[in-house]
């Protein structure tokens, strides 16, 4: 079995490695210390498993998930907190190991790991880790959007508007934008309600950056922003939407 | 302190007490009117009841310039200039409404009042209103007091309280069961890799255990002790983090004598490496200053922190705890400034700078 480990302290990396090294049948493939090298590797490498840290810097264990997405191997999560045992359950993930991390505990995930991935069980759909990244209960608080090979990271207070194109999303910040395969549907229901407002079919506006409405047509309204220059249509529905948010 | 009611409005007691007070005067009154006019107690009543009921209700306006005339704040200039206008003004109108009343009185019922009453009754009224005025200021001063008293005693003990809640909370959050696990796992990690640094680590945890636990019931250390914990602190995470975690101390040498409430320091290094440091790829810096600024004590606090850091995160609990804390404490003498930059995050504590030879910090509520 082919094993990458995530973790940003070396001493937790190290003691794993030398758990590891003595077991048949262990391979360890690589070591990231932190989510944009986790992410990198898994799919350089293509491990069996990967023993993941939840908080790390920039990306935690489960932000590293969804951007893996269906690329993701099997996951063991290890970390000094309790309270991500049940997200990580929902990312079906294999085993949930405590710090320190006792042998014993260890050895038998990664048994249960070799039978997952024997018996060739199905991974998580994409989707439903997309949907534990965030806090349960929580808004949303960054979206994460690679380019290539790199990783942004776009905190949602930064969103001026998201607009859907065709089968992806674009994210507006400052006038630049970042592309994301996602749906609306997905995104509005993540993001925080009282700040994020679908304003029209395709656009769905931080109300922050709002800075006046405009009649257009009959029953069509334009959203003038902050920046005087960006106008987005406004639906019937979405001019409801805004007045209901803003009275 | 400004109320919408007036006190003896507020509540019944006071009221009848109130009542009763002018009620009285108005006997007095009722005897002397008796007295002097040949005429029954009963019809010296009849005329000086309404008058004294009259003045209570003067008298109750008393209450409003107690309010913006505080004795110890108002120029006494200013203090008796405005009262011996106000006095004159209340005692006009009812001298004026008492001999109104007499000859009202003496039309209606001749018996009631004789003519050398109720045409000689004016010195009378002026010194008897001015009397029942007197005591009424008097007496809504006292009422002011009083009112003050309970209401800083109350507060006292509710800031009492509410520094030893804190405390505690503080307390039960520096035991933070996750620096313990990993703690633990570090030392596990270095039993097979380094024996030695394996048990230092012990001694560096034991350390810092026994340190916060003896806090426990103290209310003021010596800040060398503060500085100590902190640094026993750091010192462990440097194991945890390598060299991710670097750290620069700079503490100058008067102030280590000085007294600061437990945890004031150590609480704001834990977060600049929680939420500061161990959020940053290549880590950064933690920088504690302290130093004397005149008759205050300077704690700063800095670290480096991740630009794209969602806005929950930054400041943890410890933070407002030791805000609270130093609030409870310190009231207005102290102040804990925040400046969440982009990139920096910093924290400046002043505190009135007290020699650690005196065993207890005594809490603004008590002082003032």
């Amino acid at each position: 079995m082919r094993v990458l480990i995530v973790d940003d302290e070396a001493l937790a990396r190290a003691y794993l490695v030398e758990q590891l090294s003595g077991m048949e049948g262990i391979e360890i493939v690589g070591q990231a210390a932190n989510g944009f090298e986790a992410v990198k590797l898994a799919e350089e490498l293509t491990p069996d498993l990967m023993l993941l840290d939840v908080q790390m810097p920039k990306l935690s264990g489960f932000e590293v998930l969804e951007l893996l997405g269906d690329r993701a191997p099997a996951v063991v999560f290890v970390t000094a907190h309790d309270e991500f045992a049940l997200r990580a359950f929902e990312v079906h993930a294999v085993d949930y190991l405590m710090k320190p991390v006792e042998p014993a505990r260890l050895t038998g995930a990664l048994e249960r790991a070799a039978l997952r991935i024997k018996s060739n069980e199905p991974r998580p759909a994409a989707r439903d880790i997309v949907m534990t990244a965030r806090q349960p209960g929580r808004p949303l608080e960054r979206v994460l959007i690679r380019e290539g090979g790199r990783v942004h990271v776009l905190p949602v207070d930064k969103i001026d508007f998201v607009e859907a194109q065709d089968d992806y999303l674009s994210f507006v910040s400052g006038g630049k934008r970042q592309r994301k395969q996602q749906t609306m549907a997905e995104i509005e229901a993540q993001l925080d309600a009282s700040r994020f407002v679908r304003i029209h079919r395709s656009f769905l506006l931080n109300i922050e950056r709002l800075a006046r409405i405009e009649p257009y047509a009959k029953d069509s309204w334009l959203a003038v922003l902050a920046d005087g220059t960006t106008r987005l249509p406004v639906s019937r529905t979405g001019y409801s939407r805004l007045k209901e948010l803003i009275g | 302190m400004s109320e919408a009611l007036h006190p003896i409005l507020a509540r019944r007691d006071r009221l009848l007490l109130y009542l009763a007070v002018w009620l009285g005067f108005g006997s007095l009154l009722a005897a002397v009117v008796a007295f002097r006019g040949d005429t029954s107690f009963l019809w010296g009543a009849v005329y000086a009841m309404p008058l004294a009921i009259l003045l209570g209700v003067q008298s109750l306006s008393c209450w409003y310039l107690v309010q913006v005339l505080p004795v110890n704040e108002t120029p006494l200039m200013r203090l008796t200039s405005t009262w011996i206008g106000a006095g004159l003004f209340l005692l006009a109108i009812w001298v004026a409404a008492a001999l109104g009343w007499a000859r009202l009185l003496r039309a209606t019922v001749p018996q009631a009042l004789d003519d050398q009453v109720a045409y000689g009754l004016a010195p009378l009224l002026l010194f008897s209103g001015a009397a029942g005025l007197l005591v009424a200021v008097l007496g809504h001063y006292m009422l002011v007091a009083f009112e003050r008293f309970t209401q800083a005693e109350r507060r006292s003990l509710e800031m009492r309280v509410l520094a030893r809640e804190s405390e505690l909370r503080s307390l039960r959050g520096q035991l933070d069961p996750h620096f313990l696990f990993n703690s633990l796992n570090s030392v596990a990690a270095l039993i097979g890799a380094d024996a030695q640094a394996a048990r230092r680590m012990c001694f560096l945890m034991a350390g810092f255990f026994r340190k916060s636990l003896a806090l426990g019931g103290k209310q003021s250390i010596p800040m060398a002790e503060e500085v100590s914990l902190a640094e026993t602190f750091l010192a462990i995470e440097e194991v945890r983090f390598g060299e991710r975690l670097r750290k620069r101390f700079d503490i100058e040498e008067d102030v280590l004598t000085l007294a600061v409430p437990p945890l004031v320091l150590q609480p704001l290094v834990e977060n600049a490496v929680h939420h500061g440091i161990a959020h940053l790829l290549e880590g950064g810096e933690v920088q504690v200053t302290a130093r004397r600024r005149d008759s205050l004590l300077e704690l700063i606090v800095e670290n480096p922190c991740d630009p794209d850091r969602p806005p929950s995160r930054g400041a943890g609990v410890g933070l407002a705890n030791v805000r609270s804390r130093i609030d409870a404490l310190f009231g207005h003498r102290a102040s804990v400034d925040v400046t969440a930059g982009t990139n920096t995050f910093r924290v400046a504590i002043l505190l009135p700078a007290q020699p650690a030879t005196s065993t207890t910090l005594t809490p603004a509520v008590l002082t003032e």
